[in-house]
């Protein structure tokens, strides 16, 4: 039986970056032993992507504040990252995915997170949420009273 | 991170990479190839042998670097990924214009 371990950080930006996550997963796996490699990797990148995409575009010029809780259970890694920055229209315009701005955000979102398409080989950004998408079981996204709400889980294979 | 640029003669540069290759460190990768194709070494090999992790940040920079040496006439190539990077890869269908090859050393020679 494997007992569930919670881990918890904020990230404010500057002068944190993702190099701040990347420490705090060291000591997420230092106490996750069942957790395998495959799964390991791939939370880790979708988590990473995820950041990244948040402090480079969610930033106004005011830095960005993030709360991130992950938790690790005998079948499944959580993590929910909560940030100040803007509003996530910036972040589907990163995407370089056309986004209709005229309807609600959720709903330009919802879009964009049920689209799976990589973009082509050789563009040099534009994969994130794709990139994400193809490696966690769940990507969830509200905002709410300014504050970004992400949420991604990963149901372990092995 | 730390990058290690050898000249190993007949136009390729060997690039070694220790560390993560993110969004942090990926600008430089992007310095590293520009100054080596300005230099006349178009055919980069990038050593990826103690890249402990790479984003798409760190993909986006070999791609950038493979557009600049080809635009150039020459090439980049990859060496010696990791598990992690290999994943990476392949969810992009990367391995097929990124060629892993075992060595760096080796990756412009036979």
């Amino acid at each position: 039986m494997v007992s569930s371990s919670t881990h918890t950080l904020t990230l404010i930006s500057p002068p944190d970056d993702v190099n701040t996550v990347h420490a705090l997963l060291e000591t997420v796996w230092a106490d996750a032993a069942h957790v395998s490699p495959t799964d390991r990797f791939s939370f880790e990148t979708a988590l990473i992507e995820l950041a990244s995409n948040v402090l480079r575009h969610a930033d106004t010029g005011c830095g960005v504040t993030c709360g991130l809780r992950l938790e690790v259970s005998e079948d499944r890694i959580d993590g929910r990252l909560n940030d100040t920055g803007a509003m996530v229209t910036e972040l589907l315009l990163a995407t370089d995915r056309p986004v209709d701005l005229s309807v609600d955000a959720d709903v330009a979102l919802a879009g964009v997170l049920a689209t799976r398409e990589m973009p082509d080989v050789l563009c040099e950004s534009g994969r994130g949420m794709a990139l994400i998408h193809a490696l966690v079981d769940e990507l969830d996204y509200v905002r709410d009273n300014d504050v970004n709400h992400w949420h991604i889980v990963r149901t372990l294979r092995s | 991170m730390q990058f290690t640029v050898t000249d190993q003669g007949d136009g390729i540069a060997v690039v070694h990479i220790a560390g993560r290759l993110n969004m942090v460190t990926a600008p430089r990768l992007r310095e590293v190839v520009a100054a080596s194709v300005a230099a006349g070494q178009n055919r980069v090999a990038v050593d990826l042998s103690d890249v402990d992790f790479i984003d798409f940040s760190g993909l986006g920079a070999l791609i950038g670097g493979l557009k600049a040496t080809r635009q150039a006439g020459g090439d980049l190539r990859i060496a010696a990924p990791n598990e992690q990077v290999r994943l990476v890869l392949q969810l992009i269908n990367m391995e097929r214009v990124l060629t892993a090859y075992p060595a760096a050393s080796s990756a412009f020679h036979g």
